[in-house]
């Protein structure tokens, strides 16, 4: 057996097909960057465990995630806030976890987005799992794990092909992906629209909008069509009681020890601020947990620096919008002094 | 740590440096080996290197006890402790969870009001594994087959040697530490076959198991839902498909990563899903579990020593223990059940309805033969009983409202591979891949690697376990 010879084949044709395969992917214009994985997530949360009290954890789902910028808001305030807030998540399990794990006696920037705030307590429900499954991840990632992400890390940064997100996004280069899009015949095919990534996540977890969303409003309306999509199933009912009694709770527990907590709710537009404040109306749902929660809250059309934006695909901010909300937002809340510079 | 992960790729290369580097003698090399296959272990869970240490430690002692010891009473004490230490781990760490549920369950049952709180034992990583190897050393010792390891560091390197440790082959003392008495290096040509082993082994786990199968056997099996026929077929096949590439897959990488070291380690797999009954498969899937089990249970539950009655009721109790084996749970149990009845059936048929397996029927027989098996797999995966139940009815015709779940490419992509796997291992019945590779062209050899290469990189794996990992 001539195995050398086999092997050198092997190597320069591997290096040949995987370099091809790189630069096929960078022609369609895909660009490398970093992944929004449970390890990114679990890597920002243990940074809450040597947090201080005049530290700032962000909680909730995507709008917090595009909204605040950490540049503009570290300028403001003098503290680089960690990012904990996840795509479709609630809150309310991260929230739990600060309060009953960890000694944090900070300041908590809670997302109230009222469609997934206020939608169950059910472990069992997509919003609530995928954040659920990030806190169990954080405690029970092995010393392997670890590493394997500090190993991925400049790899992620260097390889456009490498593009595979826990979010399952259509335009993943994965072979799982790519092999899921082939489509033959209708069986068993769903209607769920495909859903491309419209977002760069930084180390911090510091994400912005892709310009392509504000200069794109092909690509802008395929998110939207995700937002928008209404599976075979109706919506559930939103257990505004059952969330609230859940967040309060919490809540109460973390005043005792002196943390602080800010409830922002986040723009959004056209058909999707529509229905939200149709079936989520602000009376019965933001008002409610204002009054409950008894904590300084913030809702973005009462404030003339924060209800000038647009979200070009409804439901988030263009980074350069977010970069501004930040720094506006901050600024209120300096001025509010219920943060400090 | 897994093979399929960056870690591993930065760690083996570590150790391969310092294997073949000039800076240490055998047994330095011996013992960087032994702290190496520790790390290994301890990126998963550092404390559970005390249980490998405990039994390292009970068995190196009672085997140093048995070889040096005559009286019986004294030599049966010792082998009693090694299985009570080895044995206990299992039961406490792998079945405590199930026997306190089904102890709960009888007691209930009685009419006894008790519910302790839930221990959440965790499962130590290939505990049933190294459990195994170290029983098989004292066990060989206890019957005067082998002779105790040299030195200390022979017999723990052989428990915890860092390529089988976690998911075998389950090796034997006199097959893996005499090869530690000599220094070993390989070839150039074993070091190249062990890597082209290790690639194969990784394209069978991270493209063919966790790329192209698992997703649809993840589907089938959710509970809760009634399936169409074809579904229900498709997913189980997937699941057979996946759960061969996932664990021949980390046999093949184990194979490929001990020769770049200059060791061989038997083989596990040899193209079960072709076998020509199920005697047949035992001797194919698993090979090394099998054959522990034959050596350690089924003989000495008297085998085929002492009739008809008493060889069936040992092969039924080999088989049901080999399902418990696998897991906690009476799925488990049902399978290794369901394995020791064809067992029984097949030595029935051969007692009276013999026939002559020609190349004509053969193929007819291993497809019977396959597909039996791939009933089995059903209460194997299933999580419950209702799944697998709904699974059975629905592949035999009895839900004809199932639902469809898969989509047609999917379907094609699983039922395409699973022809390709089942031809394939027909094809290679008699056998092997390096007999086959010998017979290719070099550059051949070299573009199918290449292939490999590419489709690992590009599946982009999400560092998924093995499933055997939680046996």
């Amino acid at each position: 057996m001539h195995l050398k010879k086999s092997l050198l084949i092997a190597l320069a044709l591997g290096i040949a097909a995987i370099t091809a395969w790189e630069l096929y992917w960078r022609s369609k214009g895909y660009e490398p960057g970093l992944e929004d994985t449970k390890e990114l997530w679990a890597v920002q949360r243990s940074r809450v465990d040597h947090a201080t009290e005049k530290d700032i954890v962000l909680l909730g789902d995507s709008r917090i995630l595009f909204d605040i910028q950490l540049d503009p808001w570290e300028k403001e305030t003098g503290v680089r806030p960690i990012q904990l807030s996840s795509a479709g998540t609630t809150p309310l399990p991260a929230f739990h976890d600060l309060v009953e794990n960890t000694d944090f006696s900070g300041t908590a920037v809670i997302s109230v987005h009222p469609i997934i705030f206020f939608f169950s307590t059910n472990e069992t429900d997509f919003l609530w799992n995928r954040i659920k499954s990030r806190i169990d991840h954080f405690y029970t990632r092995t010393y392997a794990q670890r590493l394997n992400h500090i190993l991925d890390i400049p790899l992620q940064k260097t390889f456009t092909f490498m593009r595979a997100d826990d979010e399952d996004w259509s335009d993943d280069l994965d072979l799982k992906t790519l092999l899921g899009n082939v489509r033959i015949g209708d069986r068993a095919i769903g209607g769920y629209p495909p859903f491309y990534r419209f977002q760069d996540i930084a180390l911090d977890r510091n994400v912005k909008m892709f310009d392509k969303v504000v200069k794109d409003t092909a690509f802008a309306n395929s998110i939207i069509k995700v937002w928008t999509y209404q599976g075979p199933e109706p919506m559930p009912a939103p257990d505004k009681t059952g969330t609230t009694a859940y967040f309060l709770k919490d809540l109460e527990k973390f005043k005792a020890r002196g943390g602080k907590v800010i409830l922002i709710r986040f723009p959004s537009s056209g058909g999707l601020l529509q229905f939200e404040n149709e079936v989520f109306s602000r009376e019965n749902f933001w008002e409610e947990i204002v009054v409950a929660a008894d904590v300084p809250a913030y809702h973005f059309e009462d404030y003339e620096q924060l209800n000038q934006f647009y979200c070009p695909e409804w439901s988030h901010l263009s980074a350069q919008d977010a970069s501004t909300f930040s720094t506006e937002l901050a600024r209120i809340l300096i001025k509010d002094q219920v943060i400090n510079n | 740590m897994l093979f399929n992960s960056l870690s591993f790729v930065l760690f083996l290369t570590i150790v391969l440096i310092l294997y073949y580097a000039p800076l240490l003698n055998w047994t330095n090399k011996k013992r960087m080996l032994l702290l190496s296959s520790y790390v290994f272990y301890g990126m998963w869970n550092p404390p559970l290197i005390i249980l490998l240490w405990i039994s390292t430690m009970v068995d190196w002692t009672a085997g140093n006890q048995l070889n040096q010891e005559e009286r019986p009473a004294v030599r049966k004490m010792w082998l009693l402790l090694s299985m009570f230490v080895n044995l206990g781990f299992l039961a406490f760490f792998k079945y405590g969870d199930f026997l306190l549920e089904n102890f709960i369950a009888l007691a209930n049952a009685a009419g006894f009001e008790y519910q302790p709180y839930k221990m959440d034992i965790i499962l130590p990583m290939g505990i049933s594994f190294y459990t195994f190897q170290t029983m098989s050393y004292t066990i060989d010792l206890y019957n005067k087959k082998i002779k105790p390891a040299r030195t200390f560091l022979d017999f723990a390197l052989y428990v915890t040697f860092f390529p089988q440790l976690v998911a075998g082959p389950i090796v034997r003392a006199k097959d893996l530490i005499t090869q530690f008495y000599e220094p070993k290096k390989a070839s150039q040509n074993q070091f190249i076959w062990g890597l082209f082993l290790l690639t194969l082994g990784l394209f069978q786990k991270v493209v063919l198991a966790d790329v192209l199968l698992a997703g649809t056997s993840d589907s089938v099996f959710s509970p809760g839902q009634t399936l169409s026929f074809l579904d229900a077929w498709t997913g189980t096949l997937a699941f057979s498909g996946q759960i061969f590439f996932d664990f021949a897959g980390y046999s093949t990488c184990a194979i490929g990563i001990a020769l770049m070291l200059g060791i061989i380690l038997p083989d596990n797999f040899m193209y079960p899903y072709a076998s020509l009954g199920f005697s047949d498969l035992w001797k194919r899937w698993h090979i090394s579990l099998s054959s522990w089990l034959k050596d350690y249970l089924y003989i000495p539950l008297g085998g085929n020593r002492h009739g008809i009655t008493r060889m069936y009721a040992a092969l039924m109790i080999t088989m049901l223990l080999g399902g418990l084996w696998h897991g906690a749970a009476w799925t488990f149990i049902v399978w290794g059940g369901l394995h020791g009845i064809y067992l029984i059936l097949e030595r029935l048929q051969k007692q009276y309805l013999p026939f002559k397996i020609t190349k004509w029927n053969g193929i007819f027989l291993a497809f019977t033969t396959f597909t039996c098996v791939n009933i089995t797999w059903v209460f194997f995966r299933a999580r419950e009983f209702e799944t697998a139940w709904s699974m059975i009815k629905s592949m035999f015709f009895l839900n004809p409202e199932g639902a469809k779940i898969l989509p047609t490419f999917q379907m094609i992509q699983v039922l395409t591979l699973i022809t390709l796997l089942f031809l394939t291992h027909w094809g290679m019945r008699n056998t092997n891949v390096k007999e086959v590779a010998s017979k290719m062209s070099p550059a051949l050899l070299g573009v199918g690697w290449a292939v490999m290469i590419f489709l690992i990189l590009i599946a982009q794996g999400t560092g998924e376990q093995f499933i055997y990992f939680q046996f």
